[in-house]
């Protein structure tokens, strides 16, 4: 671990990496009518995956679930009108094509024909409809009421067709009917009392695989679906993820073969199976990004001087290294894997670079020429914010800024989140492949947006409403670059970096590709070799 | 009569040679050794660590010991012996706050109780039987979630755990005491209730609970660092020996050196500890 | 004693209610609910509303403790808010886990343990008694969670061996069973010996110490005799009692081992169900293990009744 030979390998790492995302970022478009990842050419059907996870999903309950890091396992079981394509693309799914009025209200789709819910019975129009007035109704406590704002209707128009109906246009629809929130499920599925815990045991949806067992703090076990309505799909049996409670139980598990492939949730623990033979490790360019959230309700924090202060006195490169070894992009105000179609470049947006010393000049012009304290908020179990949170406390400190760090427990930030209290805090969220689905609920002005950090940003808001609508891409890049800009300027948050999604398999898992959301779609695409 | 006994009789050593102590009580002798050298540390940290335990160096992360760091660097770049050492203050502040706390509610309520009796003292102690029976670190958990995430509710939390075993010390102490005639002298005699209370009872009671201090001393240290590995313990970037190893535990593979000495120096004080507390028991068993 | 077992039993019934309303109020006290961990980060208002009502939460405490309390009494525990296994299923199995690793460290600790400890005691004083007193002291001393870290990650290194991942009951597989439960039994019950060593190492001591034995050794009755007729006898009883506070530890105290060595036990259980807030579980599993450590400490308090008439307090 000297210096030299260290910086060495990081840096051959890295190229290897650029290298690996350029073919994948290749991959990605020829393959982009591909679902859930690339065709294998001659795969071999059967077998059971074991698969690691840190991460055991709280529910399996597609129309009640939060947290972002925990839906990975149930888009395998649960399909929605359209799959969130790596490149951004709404590609139809359970639906076979749409189209859309001149007045950009109506959306008639038509659905796929020969769909079967692991019940047993035929999906008709009359489910698809029944799923999504569920969803956006809020009584129902589904957490995507809030994404199906704009809909005023969903009908049944004849066995396959549903008309969507919405208040003003809104070209992000396609992707919302995706499979972040809901599903298309049975009509009256939620009429029985127990139904939505029922979920944890019996699945109900469309996917290429089925619920066989869902043990607590043991593992889940999937089971191929035999009426999937694409022939040849999925090609394995079954799969068992494993829920190993740490790093070092699932490094150890690696090294052993005790599980076939892992999706590391420290990428940098990447380093401690490198040299063991029999396992390959793969990155992959994500939809997440680790930001600093700076909540315009916190005192100091409400003047925008202050905010741009702590932009200039942040190395996010710094940051990156510390909390997760480099495994990863710093980011302006992107995401990594949308940087390409939608990123304005880092250079062209201001207080993106060091500048100690315009940052003290701001800080003192704001009322604070000695400096102040700040509490900084980071999250127990995110592992990435502890060693940033020291990092950034040094780097701020040469600006005068005093941090004081507090860890809390999860479901008391969350409770701050959605009471809009959040302080000066860490944040780590990933989107759909949209910038309206990434930018719009949390920056936009209440009442339309929910604007979590108090920005109150009225430019910024308006910017979101035409994004929102305007249907030409070219038009709608424009548009994003200037709200990005504004983003940059006046800081509500600093987004920071976006982290590699890393993959550890061993040889005979074959054709795995992480897709960007980080949820495990390709697992459907996976065979394995003998 | 009974001699009311002063603490410091008990604690008196007899006017026997150190080599002769050595031989009779080696491991006495060994525990105050270790005990001295631990406090030495945890009091003037600087005298040992020549760097400092809060310094980043990022490219400097996960350097194996060395001659500049001997225990290694961490995943920051932090010197880990720095850390281990200045570490010792807070770890060992935090567990003799906590005991301290648990001794005077703990013991003091126990003793009222005792002393007293009644409906009060029977309800106390059912709360006390439940108390005992839950997990300590379950327990521990529950209370730092409560309180918040603070390094005083982390002294809170463990005090609350250990609170019960002092109140049953205590209570028994009274208990007994409370039989004993001079008890029943100072009363004739026309003594407030809690002159006696405070005055003679506590003074016998008080070695019991002394000595129950030291014996718990390393059962908290090993709760408080347990908390501290499953990231309830001091805030960052303080150092403390339970939180150092929750950081160290997934570089396991990588950087054994993270997790050997903060582990070793939680063996070497819990030792220590041990060795006072056993001596100290054999004492009061004789008196 | 008829009258006193009553008596204790009935005390017993009230505290073990007093216990389900230290436990509610102790885990309702906690902040947050499984309603914002559901949500996430998505706020929607009648979202929380409906899912708070679907769980009960927006009635009084007082009704809820209440209602809670009269299923549990009824024997119903409820149903997992985040599983929606029954809850008692879930305890059940888990408990079953945390036994088995409770019993087997017991057996391993015991095994170990109490021949050492006899032959220290036995050898009091020499140079064998001073090196077993030093094992035992260091295993006392050193943390269980690093013990069992080092050692997953030495076997690991030096044999490249590592547990299988899934338990399986004993009647499932008995060799897969035994090699997920061989490192957490060996470095917990390594320190366990430790303890019970120790104990039996000062019982031991003490008893030899007693004048009836010395009287008997002084008579010329061989050593051996003395041992096996008097003082194996008198340690059994403390020993036993031992045992039963060192299975209370277990209850809770395998909350580390289980979490590094991914065992689904009851610590595992409630550590998972404390951070998603998952009240009839938390709730349910707590309850559950406060009033098995209260009958066994109920049980050896009657058994210390029984052998030592003398004990007599009110």
């Amino acid at each position: 671990m000297l210096d030299a030979t260290w910086l060495k390998r990081l840096g051959r790492r890295m190229a290897a990496s650029l290298f690996c995302l350029a073919t994948f970022a290749g991959s990605y478009a020829a393959h982009a009518q591909d679902l859930y990842g690339p065709l294998a050419k001659s795969p071999r059907t059967g077998g059971t995956l074991t698969m690691g996870s840190l991460l055991e999903p709280p529910g399996l309950d597609p129309f009640h679930q939060g947290a972002d890091a925990r839906i990975r396992v149930t888009v395998l079981m649960y399909q929605g009108l359209f799959y969130e394509s790596p490149n951004g693309d709404a590609t139809p799914l359970l639906a076979e094509s749409y189209t859309l009025s001149p007045n950009k209200l109506d959306y008639t789709i038509k659905l796929r024909k020969g769909v079967k819910f692991h019940t047993g019975q035929t999906m008709t129009a009359k489910d698809v409809a029944y799923s999504y007035n569920h969803i956006r109704d809020p009584k129902n406590g589904s957490p995507g009421a809030g994404d199906f704002g704009m809909v005023t209707a969903v009908t049944v128009v004849d066995d396959h067709t549903v008309k969507i109906t919405l208040s003003e246009p809104n070209v992000t629809l396609p992707l919302t009917l995706g499979n972040k929130y809901g599903a298309v499920i049975p009509a009256g599925y939620f009429d029985a009392p127990d139904a939505k815990t029922k979920l944890n045991q019996v699945s109900v949806g469309t996917g290429p695989f089925k619920l066989a067992e869902f043990k607590p703090n043991s593992n889940l076990l999937l089971a191929r679906n035999a009426d999937y309505w694409e022939k040849g799909a999925p090609y394995l049996d079954q799969i068992n993820f494993i829920f190993l409670p740490n790093s070092a139980s699932m490094l150890v598990a690696l090294t052993n073969k005790r599980v076939d492939l892992a999706a590391l949730t420290r990428p940098q623990d990447v380093r401690q199976v490198e040299r063991v033979p029999g396992l390959k490790i793969e990155r992959w360019p994500s939809l997440n990004q680790k930001a600093l959230d700076l909540g315009s309700e916190y005192g100091p924090l409400s003047n925008v001087g202050v905010r741009q202060a702590i932009a200039l006195a942040v190395d996010k490169d710094e940051i990156m290294r510390a909390s997760i070894g480099g495994f990863g992009q710093t980011i302006g105000t992107m995401v990594a894997a949308m940087q390409d179609r939608w990123g304005v470049p880092v250079t062209d947006l201001p207080n993106q670079k060091l500048d100690i010393v315009k940052a003290k000049k701001l800080l003192a012009d704001a009322g604070h020429p000695n400096g102040l304290d700040l509490n900084l908020t980071t999250i127990i179990g995110y592992d990435w914010m502890d060693p940033a949170a020291v990092t950034l406390r040094e780097q701020l400190a040469k600006a005068g800024i005093r941090l004081n760090i507090q860890r809390i427990d999860l479901g008391v930030w969350i409770k701050n989140f959605q009471s809009k209290q959040m302080g000066l805090t860490f944040n780590d969220w990933a989107t759909q492949p949209d910038p309206s689905l990434l930018f719009y609920r949390h920056f936009h002005m209440t009442p339309k947006g929910a604007d979590f950090r108090n920005w109150k940003n009225e430019a910024a808001s308006k910017l979101l409403g035409d994004g929102r609508a305007e249907s030409d891409p070219a038009k709608r890049k424009e548009i994003y670059a200037r709200f990005q800009k504004e983003l940059a300027t006046t800081v509500p948050t600093i987004m920071l970096f976006s982290a590699d999604h890393v993959t550890v398999r061993s040889d005979k898992v074959q054709n795995y590709v992480q897709h960007p959301t980080g949820w495990f779609y390709g697992l459907a695409r996976t065979y394995l070799a003998q | 009569m009974t001699t009311i006994v002063h603490p410091s009789a008990k604690l008196q050593v007899s006017p026997v040679g150190l080599m002769q102590r050595l031989k009779r009580e080696p491991d006495l002798v060994i525990g105050i050794v270790l005990l001295v050298a631990v406090a030495m540390v945890a009091l003037f940290p600087s005298l040992f660590a020549g760097q400092s335990p809060l310094s980043i160096n990022i490219d400097k992360a996960l350097e194996p010991p060395s001659a500049a760091h001997l225990f290694g660097t961490d995943d920051v770049g932090r010197d880990v012996f720095a850390r281990v050492i200045h570490g010792a203050r807070v770890t060992l502040s935090i567990c003799a706050g906590a005991l301290i706390i648990s001794a005077i509610a703990g013991g003091g309520l126990g003793l009222i109780s005792g002393f007293a009796g009644g409906r009060g003292d029977l309800l106390l102690g059912r709360v006390v039987d439940v108390i005992l029976s839950f997990p300590p670190v379950i327990l521990g958990i529950m209370v730092t979630g409560i309180l918040g995430p603070k390094t005083i509710n982390l002294v809170f939390a463990l005090a609350t755990v250990y609170m019960p075993v002092f109140f049953r010390i205590a209570r028994s102490g009274a208990l007994s005491e409370v039989g004993q005639t001079y008890v029943e002298a100072a009363r004739s005699i026309g003594l407030a209730e809690h002159r006696i209370l405070f005055r003679h009872v506590l003074r016998n009671v008080m070695p019991l609970i002394l000595v129950q201090y030291v014996i718990l001393f390393p059962l908290v240290l090993q709760i408080q660092a347990a908390l501290g590995f499953l990231g309830l313990g001091v805030q960052p970037p303080t150092p403390d020996w339970g939180a150092i190893l929750q950081q160290s535990k997934d570089y396991i593979v990588l950087a054994p050196w993270m997790s050997a000495f903060p582990g070793l120096a939680i063996l070497v004080s819990a030792l220590a500890l041990m060795l006072v507390g056993r001596a100290l028991q054999r004492r009061l068993d004789r008196r | 004693m008829a009258l006193y077992l009553v008596k204790r039993l009935a005390a017993a019934a009230v505290t073990a209610i007093l216990a389900s309303l230290i436990v509610f109020v102790l885990v309702r006290s906690v902040p947050g609910d499984v309603v914002a961990q559901m949500l996430g980060q998505t706020s929607d208002p009648t979202a929380e509303r409906a899912l708070r009502e679907f769980f009960g939460l927006d009635r009084p405490m007082y009704r809820q403790y209440l209602n809670w309390l009269s299923s549990v009494l009824a024997g119903d525990l409820g149903v997992s808010w985040t599983r929606g296994h029954p809850v008692w299923q879930m305890i059940r199995d888990a408990l079953f886990v945390t036994l088995q690793v409770g019993f087997m460290t017991l057996l391993v600790g015991t095994l170990v343990g109490v021949p050492l400890g006899v032959i220290a005691g036995i050898y009091e004083g020499r140079w064998l008694d001073r090196f077993i007193q030093s094992f035992n002291l260091i295993g006392l001393a050193a943390p269980v969670f690093w013990v069992g870290l080092m050692l997953l990650v030495g076997v690991s290194s030096l044999f490249g061996w590592s547990p299988p991942l899934l338990y399986v009951p004993p009647s499932q597989s008995l060799s897969e069973n035994l090699a997920i439960l061989a490192l957490p039994i060996v470095s917990l019950g390594l320190l366990q010996a430790a303890a019970y060593s120790q104990f039996v190492r000062q019982n031991v001591v003490s008893a030899f110490h007693q004048d009836y034995v010395r009287t008997a050794i002084a008579k010329g009755v061989p050593t051996r005799i003395v041992f096996f007729r008097h003082i194996l006898r008198n340690i059994g009883i403390p020993l036993v009692t031992f045992m039963g506070l060192i299975l209370i530890q277990i209850l809770g105290g395998t909350v580390i081992i289980e979490s590094l060595f991914a065992l689904p036990g009851l610590g595992r259980l409630l550590l998972s169900s404390i951070e998603a807030r998952d009240y009839p579980v938390l709730q349910g599993g707590l309850l559950v293990v406060v009033l098995i450590a209260m009958t066994v400490n109920l049980a050896v308090d009657l058994l210390y009744r029984v052998i030592d008439p003398r004990v007599r307090l009110t």
